[in-house]
């Protein structure tokens, strides 16, 4: 990739989207990006900076930046806000204990001007996992329903099994399309 | 006038007369020898440079003989030794972008997108200082060699701040840019900053006052490279809108628009007489340009894919270019042929860089290895393993001795020989 192509990413281009992936560590980020990608997935360590993935969804050409997520480095994540198009933030359904650490998170990232009306995807990963909550029960544990300054989605998906990925892609893709669509999209609970 | 003394420049070749003049005051005069190579004829060379030089007279010749000898000695490939991993520094909690070296190589500082500039000492591995204040990615940086007492950091914060590189006092935060900074440096002199950055322009910056002395206007795309001549009178951008401009830094305004790439400039400079410059571009070609007439005098072809960095030796002989295609090629400077095609690494090679007596290459690679090469033979000499991503920025000190490599994995590694 190198440095040179950092700043080719970097710039402004209409036929090329930017999309900026966040959550926790641990929620799968990676795993979603290489899965949809096609790549390896059985050995992902933790991301100790960045990912860079080109994308090729519907002729759009989507540079995804996936963002480590563990806490001592969650305050750089501000460091990639700009020029973002669309924000996926990925949750690990299955961890309930931290449900409350993500919401928070959650919740500060859609307080960030540079993020101000941008949509969000949110992917409530590991659903193949037997004790991960349904996407409607962490929409209303998160009170998701609350956002009305962008349009929103929560997508069930499992990165293992790369099931509600492409649904997930396509939703983000659609809607960075239709520029002229307004905010307050009906939450649509999978 | 009286000659005082002669004083050695090793790399590139030359020799450097400080005189008297009648009136008292002490100035200097330097003597390019660029075309020293171990084959010279000494004596003749002596003779000539008697006979042009009004300030040596023949009895000095025993002594500029010897110093002649001396710069011979200093060329040659003694490098037998193979570079051994010296330290692991675990610089920083985010991917480091750039690092560079002070003329000495006993410090060098890295940049990182966890928005610091590190000092670090070379021979111990020690961290001297942590530079902060910048609000995002440290980009670019820069040691304001020879004097090595002043560091310029360039960041996507807009900012550009000059420190003090002993206690770490931040000097001057430089304020103008509408987008990312992302090259930077010092003029020869180091009384002047050149800033280029993501808004299409570049501007130069008074060290001592720390105002905007110019604003270079023209480019029409990003600005992702610039080089100062080694005179400090002339300045060169790459940029995005597939052109390089050359630049007068007295006045600002554009000298020659270099027209004729197919795709984005990756990779600019100029050769140490300032008389040619290259460029590294997208469509594939690297470029050799005529600085006074602002002519393309080669077009040097053969790689697969993009060229992503463009390097001359330190007498400017020879240049070498990296590639996404994962080689490199090297190239002499006037015939524009192509010497020797460095084949060996499994990635894109991101940087590449002579070591200062022109013997070696340094390729760092998206394949998370450096390698050194031999210059004339092309024969990969020495892979550099260790590094668990891909390295970003790699350098070679003055002495050609030790080497950084800088890393996406967070860690910077020193290499001795």
């Amino acid at each position: 990739m190198g440095l040179l192509t950092l700043l080719r990413k970097l710039k402004r281009n209409d036929r090329e989207a930017r999309l900026l992936v966040l959550g926790l560590d641990n929620s799968g980020k990676t795993t979603i990006l290489k899965k949809l990608s096609e790549e390896d997935i059985t050995h992902i360590m933790p991301t100790q900076g960045f990912n860079i993935k080109s994308l090729m969804q519907n002729e759009f050409k989507l540079n995804v930046w996936d963002i480590g997520g563990q806490k001592s480095i969650r305050p750089y994540w501000r460091n990639y806000f700009d020029q973002t198009d669309a924000l996926i933030y990925v949750i690990d359904s299955a961890d309930r204990r931290r449900m409350e650490e993500t919401g928070v998170e959650l919740g500060q990232l859609l307080e960030e001007d540079k993020l101000a009306g941008i949509p969000l995807l949110i992917f409530a990963n590991k659903q193949d996992l037997l004790n991960a909550l349904a996407a409607k029960d962490i929409s209303k544990g998160l009170n998701l329903h609350t956002i009305r300054d962008r349009m929103w989605n929560i997508q069930a998906c499992s990165a293992k099994t790369g099931e509600g990925l492409q649904e997930g892609m396509e939703w983000v893709v659609e809607k960075i399309d239709n520029t002229n669509a307004g905010a307050g999209e009906e939450e649509k609970a999978a | 006038m009286k000659l005082r003394r002669f004083l050695l420049r090793y790399y590139p070749p030359g020799i450097i007369l400080e005189y008297d003049l009648k009136n008292g005051s002490r100035e200097m005069k330097e003597i390019d020898l660029l075309h020293l190579t171990v084959d010279t004829d000494v004596e003749v060379l002596v003779n000539q440079i008697v006979f042009e030089e009004p300030l040596i007279s023949e009895k000095k010749k025993p002594q500029l003989r010897r110093l002649i000898y001396k710069l011979i000695e200093k060329l040659e490939s003694k490098e037998a030794n193979d570079f051994y991993l010296f330290k692991i520094l675990r610089a920083h909690i985010l991917p480091l972008t750039n690092c560079a070296f002070n003329k000495s190589g006993d410090k060098f500082i890295t940049g990182s997108y966890d928005r610091t500039c590190k000092v670090w000492n070379t021979i111990t591995g020690d961290e001297l200082l942590t530079l902060e204040g910048h609000r995002n990615v440290v980009y670019a940086i820069a040691f304001n060699n020879p004097f090595g007492d002043k560091i310029i950091t360039g960041s996507f914060d807009k900012t550009c701040k000059l420190w003090n590189s002993d206690n770490g006092d931040l000097y001057h935060t430089y304020r103008g840019h509408a987008t990312e900074i992302v090259c930077l440096s010092f003029n020869p002199m180091g009384t002047t900053i050149a800033t280029g950055s993501m808004d299409n322009t570049a501007r130069l910056w008074d060290v001592e006052t720390g105002e905007c002395v110019h604003t270079l206007l023209g480019h029409t795309a990003e600005i992702v490279s610039l080089n100062f001549d080694t005179h400090g009178s002339r300045i060169i951008t790459g940029s995005f809108d597939h052109t390089i401009k050359i630049w007068d830094t007295r006045n600002g305004r554009v000298a020659h628009t270099l027209s004729g790439h197919h795709g984005e400039i990756s990779s600019t400079q100029f050769n140490y007489s300032s008389d040619l410059c290259i460029s590294g571009s997208i469509d594939r070609t690297c470029k050799i340009w005529d600085v006074a007439s602002g002519q393309c005098v080669h077009t040097l072809r053969g790689h697969n894919d993009e060229i992503l960095d463009v390097s001359f030796n330190s007498t400017g002989s020879k240049l070498v270019t990296a590639s996404a295609d994962g080689t490199s090629r090297v190239f002499n400077t006037m015939t524009g042929a192509c010497q020797s095609i460095l084949i060996g690494h499994e990635g894109e090679i991101s940087k590449v860089a002579f070591n200062p007596p022109g013997t070696r290459i340094l390729t760092a690679s998206s394949d998370k290895t450096a390698r050194i090469w031999d210059v004339d033979t092309g024969d990969c000499l020495q892979i550099l393993e260790g590094h668990t991503d891909e390295i970003f920025s790699c350098a070679f000190n003055y002495h050609g001795d030790t080497i950084i490599t800088g890393s996406k994995d967070n860690t910077c590694r020193i290499w001795k020989n």
